[in-house]
């Protein structure tokens, strides 16, 4: 193909979470509509060259997953991509330096709530690492980041008051709570270090029980 | 025996280079060659010897990278200047360390320190110096993930 015939794809990234590393990027600009592929190739850092991957050559979607081509998280990579369309091919479209460790996103834990009248406990379960495949064995995001915690964020749906707290281990009492209130929250995990993107877990919602010694009394008038 | 830990909270440090790195790794256009070359350097390192790797480490930032870099944009050289004058903050602490016998230096160490300074030889001074301060991301974090623990230095 005449290289250079095309402009580049833009806005080539990777977007990585629990170690789960999508190549993305966006159509090249005033191409609407005409029929273009796509073809990926990487490179490991400090290795020789370019390397394919045969599951993205010549595709129309504008998304390639190198999970497993980037798997070694300590290592550093590159990516590039170009567009074809006919007999005419963009330049390579590059990305810059790619380093898991640093750079893949945290996602939210699991949260198990249980209520008491004044108090909720939450329990936290860190989340797993991208595998392969489902009978691979699980390993947690806490096993590579030993220094792993939790923003919890809490949101009194009477009063309107929201508060959050860091947690480092994975169980947190909340206490001195309203009873008969509905409190909703959630938890974004964060690794001290270079800023990293954030995703908070889903909002949960737990009415705290009715305060047992106003019934009683109740029953004694 | 205690060992040796930087006591300096190093994240401030990985957020400056933060702000500069994506400028600094892509003056690096030798993407085959790396200067730390971690797996054959920094992953082989053992608890016992992370003192002394450590401090050869910043001495080599000191002593060679930061005096061989040249940089023109007042706002990037701000910033290498502050990690700098951090890795010289580290290296001071890691000497006293030292001085109590505590950062012994054993071949492991010796060596990894020898393959980077082989590395950092075979590039002309000014992309080997642009090289290393594009794998600064890769020291910080193996200073961090090492150096986390009971504080002595």
């Amino acid at each position: 193909c005449i290289s250079g015939g095309l402009p580049k794809p833009t806005n080539i990234t990777f977007l990585s979470i629990n170690m789960k590393n999508i190549l993305q990027w966006s159509p090249p600009e005033g191409l609407q509509g005409a029929e273009v592929t796509y073809t990926v190739q990487y490179f490991i850092y400090g290795q020789k060259k370019w390397l394919s991957k045969s599951e993205c050559r010549n595709i129309n979607r504008t998304c390639c997953d190198l999970s497993v081509e980037t798997s070694d998280y300590e290592h550093q990579y590159y990516a590039k991509v170009k567009a074809i369309w006919e007999t005419n091919c963009s330049k390579w479209a590059e990305t810059g330096r790619f380093y898991p460790f640093l750079e893949t996103q945290i996602g939210p834990p699991r949260v198990a709530l249980t209520t008491d009248e004044k108090s909720i406990s939450i329990v936290l379960t860190a989340p797993e690492k991208w595998k392969r495949s489902p009978e691979e064995s699980s390993i947690s995001m806490r096993q590579i980041y030993s220094n792993l915690k939790y923003n919890v964020s809490i949101y009194n749906t009477k009063s309107n008051r929201m508060w959050s707290q860091c947690v480092t281990n994975h169980t947190l009492v909340l206490v001195w709570l309203e009873p008969d209130t509905l409190y909703c929250i959630l938890v974004e995990s964060f690794v001290p270090g270079p800023p990293r993107l954030a995703q908070p877990s889903e909002k949960q919602c737990v009415r705290t029980l009715k305060d047992q010694t106003s019934a009683l009394r109740v029953k004694i008038i | 025996l205690r060992r040796c830990l930087i006591s300096m909270d190093i994240h401030p440090v990985e957020e400056t280079f933060q702000e500069i790195k994506k400028t600094i790794q892509a003056k690096d256009t030798f993407q085959n060659v790396t200067i730390l070359s971690t797996s054959e350097t920094l992953h082989s390192i053992k608890p016992s010897d992370v003192c002394c790797m450590t401090k050869n480490l910043l001495a080599f930032y000191v002593d060679r990278v930061f005096k061989d870099h040249q940089e023109l944009n007042p706002q990037i050289l701000r910033k290498i200047s502050s990690i700098a004058n951090s890795f010289l903050y580290m290296h001071k602490a890691l000497q006293r360390c030292q001085a109590q016998r505590q950062c012994h230096c054993r071949e492991a160490a010796t060596n990894a320190t020898r393959i980077i300074h082989d590395n950092y030889d075979q590039l002309e001074v000014r992309s080997a110096a642009i090289k290393s301060l594009g794998e600064l991301d890769v020291l910080l974090a193996w200073i961090d993930k090492n150096h986390q623990g009971t504080l002595v230095a």
